[in-house]
């Protein structure tokens, strides 16, 4: 299990978001959700922008930290 | 158009990005009107339209995602539909991300408001090979649904044909998918509710318990049955075994992903497809190439708003003043009192020519916003600079509006109203009169010519880094003093680049401009008015001089800044002056010193004090049209509080200078 903010591109598994209400509420309206298969596009340093779907979304790289990812093959 | 009232209001939803504005103005056409939602300064789009005899009002809710309280969009959406209870909601949702864009349709519907989906962008999502089956997702939603492309009008009227007509009765149905416990639950705080007096449903008002909305777990306070429903959510969350809200979004969006698997097939594995918009996206947002391209945006920005803005803007000025002579030649010939030719020329005319020959650049200004939004890369130019300003405690969001306040700080704090939260804006606002805006160029130029012809232009470099650094401070104390605890996140969706759309563009740059000439407009033509009266008065004084009122007031004032090295009366009126348009300090320099006005300034200004007057020029109160601005986006409070910090802040910052400059250089 790794932080989000310290991974190449690639795919995925949302293994665990630790943050307080607010990050998960709004991370869960945009469809992002514990248990999602999600694409790195543009890695961390900086902002890490992720694909879900045909959703891109970027999250800026504190907040990428707090979400904890295990690599798919 | 006839007033009558409309025969049908509808109220178009769905999230940012879901194509929602061409299908605004697919419906509307050109007959829309701009405002403001009440209270807020969240822009509000109404339209109408008229089909088989009836008159439609369609009313473009802000872009959310969900019906929570986190954000002014959501609680705008919220409150309007709960509020107004428009005829039916049309829900726009992007056929091709469908499971995240129906989470909106089923809190809608838990308001028990009648619905109407649109699967919007249809063309996009057969190109990415899915097939969508419209009577499947009109059988699992129980609402109808209707196949849009938004930008090339198609399906439009069938979608006006199914407004007119209307939807008829749609039950709400519980949500099952929640299972048994959770739903036992929920019926059990919805028979609680049904005693209370509140303005919601009673299913919509316990899902967002369930959720754990922070603003509806605030209202159980005011519940008489208070305990018992706080005893019921506890329930929940040990039902739960993880956070509540986001068990029951699971379960939602379990619910959702049901019912797009059943009706949607896709031939190709898209999920793994990078997409040319993907590859731009690397490059801009690199993080090496991210930052330098963004400032070479900005710098083009710049070039654009000021190279070709400033011709077209001296065109304006030098055409009231023509304009002026004209009419003061005109007057005179007709015998007018010089008194009332004074106010026409120097009030009037020069009032509102200094506000009109803004508006070249404040367009082009905003034109260019507008068209870096259209396409997508606004959403990334906020990620690239995040980091740095949250250093200053600010949002990635708050660049746009702090490099706005370069060229006119007015532009700049309207820019803010694409900030989320309200703690984002409001410090951004309040830091934002620290950037040098380009009307304080001149004084600079002046001063630094005077006192420093070596140096020129370190010194005015110096004095835009002062006001950088400052508002690193300030915004970094206000965070701690008004803020401390709130942080906020930066999580955006990122739609894909496209190309824009020109008559989009301009249509919101124009209502942009139009917002300022109007609001900014009204207020520093008022206070121009008062600063002719003061320079004016009492009959006989030369326009401006000691003996007028308004030197008289300087004078009164002018101890204040003896400490800073300039406690001379035309220094504080030209301050003073400054307060209506920082230009003034200069023109006003030049009015009170007359012809000679670089040898005069260098009589009664040394080196130290000239910069102290600088810099004090710089810090101290933003222009009228700057606090109005202030005003209109934030409140009297902020305004009132933006103009007493900057002042004593200036204050400070000039008696240092000038004190410990004095023993260093003097």
């Amino acid at each position: 299990m790794m932080p989000l903010s310290s991974v190449p591109p690639g795919k995925y598994r949302i293994a665990e978001i630790a943050g307080g209400r607010n990050f998960l509420m709004r991370l869960s309206n945009m469809g992002v959700l514990r248990g999602d298969i999600i694409t790195v596009i543009k890695p961390a340093p900086g902002p890490v922008v992720i694909a879900k779907g045909q959703t891109r979304i970027g999250i800026g790289t504190g907040m990428a930290s707090r979400i904890y990812v295990v690599p798919q093959t | 158009m006839s007033s009558r009232k409309p025969d049908i209001v509808v109220a178009l939803a769905g999230n940012p990005n879901s194509g929602k504005t061409t299908i605004f103005n697919g419906l509307t056409g050109s007959k829309q009107h701009v405002g403001n939602w009440p209270g807020v300064t969240v822009e509000k789009k109404e339209g109408f339209f008229q089909f088989k005899g009836k008159k439609i009002q369609v009313v473009d809710l802000p872009g959310t995602y969900s019906l929570s309280s986190y954000t002014i969009d959501e609680k705008i959406a919220r409150d309007y539909l709960i509020h107004e209870k428009p005829d039916i909601v049309v829900i726009i949702a992007d056929a091709s991300n469908l499971e995240r864009h129906l989470l909106l349709f089923l809190q809608i519907r838990e308001l028990g408001l009648p619905v109407i989906v649109v699967l919007n962008m249809m063309d996009v999502a057969e190109s990415r090979g899915m097939k969508i089956r419209v009577h499947c997702l009109e059988t699992a939603l129980k609402v109808p649904v209707i196949p849009t492309i938004g930008n090339k009008g198609i399906g439009i009227d069938i979608l006006k044909e199914k407004i007119v007509e209307g939807v008829g009765e749609q039950k709400v149905k519980l949500p099952y998918y929640l299972g048994e416990g959770f739903l036992n639950i929920l019926k059990s705080i919805m028979e609680l509710l049904q005693e209370e007096d509140i303005d919601y449903p009673p299913l919509f008002f316990g899902m967002k318990l369930l959720e754990e909305d922070p603003e509806f777990l605030h209202k159980v306070n005011e519940l008489s049955s208070r305990e018992k429903v706080n005893c019921l959510l506890e329930k929940a969350r040990s039902l739960a075994r993880m956070d509540l809200g986001t068990c029951i979004t699971e379960r939602r969006f379990g619910y959702l992903h049901g019912i797009v698997k059943e009706c949607i097939s896709s031939i190709a594995a898209l999920h793994d497809r990078i997409y040319l918009s993907d590859r731009i996206d690397r490059i801009l947002t690199n993080r090496f190439l991210g930052i330098p391209l963004f400032l070479l945006f900005m710098f083009l920005t710049f070039q654009i708003v000021f190279k070709f803005g400033a011709p077209l803007s001296e065109l304006l000025s030098t055409g009231f003043d023509m304009l002026g002579v004209r009419f003061s030649i005109l007057l005179q010939r007709e015998g007018v009192s010089p008194m009332v030719i004074s106010f026409i020329r120097d009030g009037l005319i020069g009032g509102v020519g200094s506000i009109v020959s803004f508006l070249p650049n404040i367009f082009l200004l905003f034109f260019i916003i507008a068209f870096f939004e259209d396409t997508g890369y606004m959403a990334r130019a906020s990620f690239v600079m995040d980091e740095i300003m949250h250093k200053m405690g600010l949002h990635g969001k708050s660049f746009i509006p702090m490099v706005l306040g370069f060229g006119c700080n007015v532009p700049a704090i309207l820019a803010t109203r694409t900030l989320d939260t309200h703690k984002d804006r409001i410090l951004t606002i309040l830091v934002n009169p620290l950037i040098s805006c380009s009307a304080r160029l001149p004084i600079y130029i002046l001063f630094a010519g005077i006192f420093f012809p070596e140096n020129q232009g370190l010194v005015i470099f110096s004095l835009y880094t002062l006001g950088i650094l400052l508002a690193f401070i300030m915004g970094n104390i206000f965070k701690r003093l008004f803020f401390k605890g709130e942080e906020t996140h930066l999580i955006m969706e990122l739609p894909p680049y496209h190309m824009p759309v020109i008559k989009n563009i301009l249509r919101i740059s124009w209502h942009r401009s139009y917002l300022f000439l109007k609001k900014a407009g009204t207020v520093i033509f008022a206070s121009v008015i008062v600063v002719w009266i003061l320079s004016s008065l009492p009959p006989g004084v030369e326009y401006g001089s000691a003996n007028s009122y308004l030197g008289r007031i300087g004078q009164f004032i002018a101890p204040i800044f003896k400490p800073a090295g300039f406690g001379f009366y035309q220094a504080a009126v030209a301050l003073l002056a400054g307060v209506m348009a920082k230009e003034q300090v200069v023109s006003t320099l030049g009015a009170l010193f007359g012809i000679n006005l670089k040898t005069a300034l260098s009589s009664v200004f040394n080196p130290v004090s000239a910069y102290a007057f600088m810099v004090m020029s710089l810090i101290y109160i933003p222009c009228v049209a700057t606090i109005a601005a202030i005003k209109q986006e934030a409140g009297w409070k902020w305004a009132l509080f933006t103009t007493t910090y900057t002042l004593i802040l200036g204050w400070l910052m000039a008696v240092i200078i000038y004190q410990v400059g004095r023993i260093l250089f003097l």
